[in-house]
């Protein structure tokens, strides 16, 4: 199997991530709040960052990062992902910052929410400013409630309603432990 | 074939051109309480508007300017005519407008536009309208299409009760300097159940050096109702910078729909920053066309205020920077009421070293269920030396909606320019046929003659610079 260099922030405890040299890396943090620097300064780095929130009762996240592309051809890809109960907060602030000399640059971004509870206050920004032309880069955000359609199927399948959220919401977050675990990591 | 390049060589700015002035009346330079007293007294406006636009006064000195967005450091605003009055009284025939106007128009292309679709032609030369032909029509169903200080000497009533109701001169410091020195910009009243077929326009254009234009136009739809606006602007190139600040107000009435196109071309020394709001009420339904081709700074944001339940708002916007341009546009959307929904489409292009940023705000409001909201922007940077930004901020108060935001950023692909250019077209008219294509789903929702001279501007900035 490739090699693959593992950062669990949550065990890191620092905010700053300089990537020097080419490599798959990845990158993982659950319910952290702050401002994450990840700098890419080498060619042929293929960074994926994952973050997860489950939020309940008064909790309250507010995360930036920052992917910053400097040197050319390297790829990063951030997906976060969060649940949201009671009278929880999230603001994400996210940055794809491709620098002039980042030519040939992919840096991806996607934030997907999901709200459980009337009371709980979602602020999403993702942001792009993008100073080179030859990159592809996107982000996409969706914030919303459990798909209606699917629990219907479910209760109609004889699963009482919270058994039903919590088999959607176990999927809905498994696509993020799936992926490390493809990398034979494993986060609990 | 003929080169492209070689017929932009000699390409003169098609706007690019100034007649000498002559006027009745020139504020001096720079601002101050007696400017705005004195353009209050010559245009013989009732207390309450006086008073609005000293309190407006106040509060332009008293806020800071943005601290965000473009970089607006030049601006020198001591060094603006904030009135210009350009003849004695309005003309409602073209052959009593004096000769350096018609000229003006004629380059433009006003009479023609006129015989080929008008309902009604307002055009505004300084900060006066002087010219305007309101279709019989349009008076026999009850539908007031006049310029703004028209409307406030006609219709005092209607202009009080929602003149700066929406865009309180508080709002941003341009909004207040509008709110001060405001002169012409539209007026228009749509009775309840009045559709009106053809859609109204009014051409706009700044002719002093160091002017600003501070237009304010007033959009109200009533129950029912359906009204197409459409705005274009050209401006001749000068030396120095410009203002142009400009202040849109409509209300969308329950049931009715209002659509207000337009299409930027002011001169690469304009910075054109502009308060745009709508209020939908119940199943109203909003929609801006905004199409940003000129400036050297354009700051413009085009809201909805979804009020009423199942009310609709849209911005389908574009936005072309070139040179020395930066193009910081895109679109607010504010969903109060249930079973509201809105889209944002916006298309950004930069070249030669043009920077456009797509800034816009979706805020969902406790109590909007079941509201939903799409927004896409996509951008295309040309070369090494531009740049391309996205600024979305989403807040979501409410649990029972859909949110979605997707956008991209790329260039140029060189499989579709190769395989075009094997087909012996130049590299530039690919680019441009790409470009064109490109923003054609916002394009097609432009009226046919808008839409050909879009394509046909965008086919000239592309065809600029080939390298």
């Amino acid at each position: 199997m490739k090699h693959v260099t593992f950062l669990n922030i949550n065990e890191e405890k620092r905010e700053k991530f300089i990537f020097n040299k080419s490599g798959k890396y990845i990158v993982f943090f659950h319910n952290l709040s702050g401002k994450f620097f990840f700098d890419l300064k080498a060619k042929g780095i293929d960074l994926d960052i994952y973050g997860l929130f489950v939020g309940r009762n008064k909790n309250q996240f507010k995360v930036e990062t920052i992917q910053r592309h400097i040197a050319p051809e390297s790829t990063s890809n951030l997906l976060i992902k969060g649940v949201f109960y009671d009278e929880s907060k999230f603001i994400y602030q996210g940055l794809i910052r491709i620098e002039k000399e980042a030519q040939k640059s992919h840096a991806y971004q996607k934030n997907q929410n999901i709200i459980m509870s009337d009371k709980c206050f979602i602020d999403s920004r993702p942001f792009l400013e993008i100073l080179a032309n030859d990159v592809f880069c996107t982000h996409g955000s969706t914030t919303g409630k459990l798909n209606q359609n699917k629990i219907y199927y479910l209760q109609t399948r004889m699963l009482d309603k919270s058994a039903a959220e919590k088999l959607l919401i176990d999927g809905f977050i498994r696509e993020i432990t799936a992926k490390i675990g493809e990398y034979g990591h494993k986060i609990s | 074939m003929q080169d492209p390049t070689v017929s932009n060589l000699d390409f003169e700015y098609r706007y690019g051109f100034s007649m000498p002035q002559k006027y009745t009346f020139k504020s001096k330079k720079g601002l101050d309480q007696d400017v705005v007293k004195s353009i209050s007294d010559i245009k013989r406006e009732p207390a309450w508007m006086r008073d609005f636009r000293l309190n407006s006064y106040r509060i332009f000195k008293q806020k800071p300017m943005p601290s965000w967005g473009a970089d607006l450091t030049d601006i020198n605003f001591d060094d603006i005519y904030y009135y210009i009055k350009p003849t004695d009284k309005q003309v409602n025939s073209w052959g009593d407008l004096p000769k350096e106007i018609k000229e003006t128009y004629d380059r433009i292309g006003v009479p023609e536009a006129e015989k080929k679709f008008l309902a009604g032609v307002s055009a505004q030369y300084e900060s006066e309208v002087v010219y305007e032909s309101i279709n019989r029509e349009l008076k026999k169903i009850g539908v007031i299409f006049c310029d703004m200080d028209t409307g406030l000497r006609k219709y005092p009533d209607i202009v009080k009760k929602y003149f700066g109701k929406l865009i309180p001169p508080h709002d941003n410091k341009f909004a207040a300097l509008n709110s001060a020195v405001w002169s012409g910009g539209s007026f228009v009243y749509v009775p309840k159940g009045v559709k009106v077929k053809l859609p109204l326009q009014a051409y706009f254009r700044i002719n002093a050096e160091r002017f600003g234009q501070f237009e304010r136009t007033l959009i109200i739809a009533e129950e029912g109702s359906y009204i197409h606006y459409i705005e274009g602007c050209t401006a001749p190139i000068y030396t120095t910078n410009s203002i142009h600040a400009a202040v849109v107000e409509i209300f969308v009435h329950k049931n009715a729909r209002v659509r207000y196109t337009t299409v930027q071309n002011w001169s690469n020394n304009v910075y054109n920053l502009v308060t745009k709001r709508a209020r939908a009420d119940e199943n109203a339904v909003m929609e801006w066309v905004d199409c940003n081709i000129g400036s050297k700074v354009t700051m413009k944001y085009p809201s909805v205020y979804l009020f009423g339940e199942g009310a609709k708002g849209e911005v389908l916007s574009i936005a072309f920077a070139g040179n020395g341009q930066h193009q910081d546009a895109g679109a607010k959307m504010l969903h109060f009421a249930p079973n509201t929904s809105s889209r944002i489409i916006s298309k950004s292009i930069s070249k030669n070293g043009g920077r456009t940023s797509y800034r816009g705000l979706v805020q969902v409001m406790p109590g909007a269920k079941k509201s939903s909201v799409f927004v896409s922007c996509d951008a295309l940077i040309l070369d090494e030396q531009s740049r391309s930004d996205t600024y979305p901020y989403m807040k979501i108060k409410e649990n029972d909606v859909t949110v979605q935001h997707e956008a991209t950023v790329e260039k140029i692909g060189e499989e579709k320019l190769f395989y075009l250019t094997s087909k012996g077209i130049s590299r530039s008219d690919a680019e441009g046929l790409l470009v064109n294509g490109f923003i054609e789903p916002v394009v097609k929702e432009i009226p046919l003659e808008y839409s050909i001279e879009l394509n046909r501007l965008i086919n000239l900035e592309m065809s600029g610079s080939v390298g």
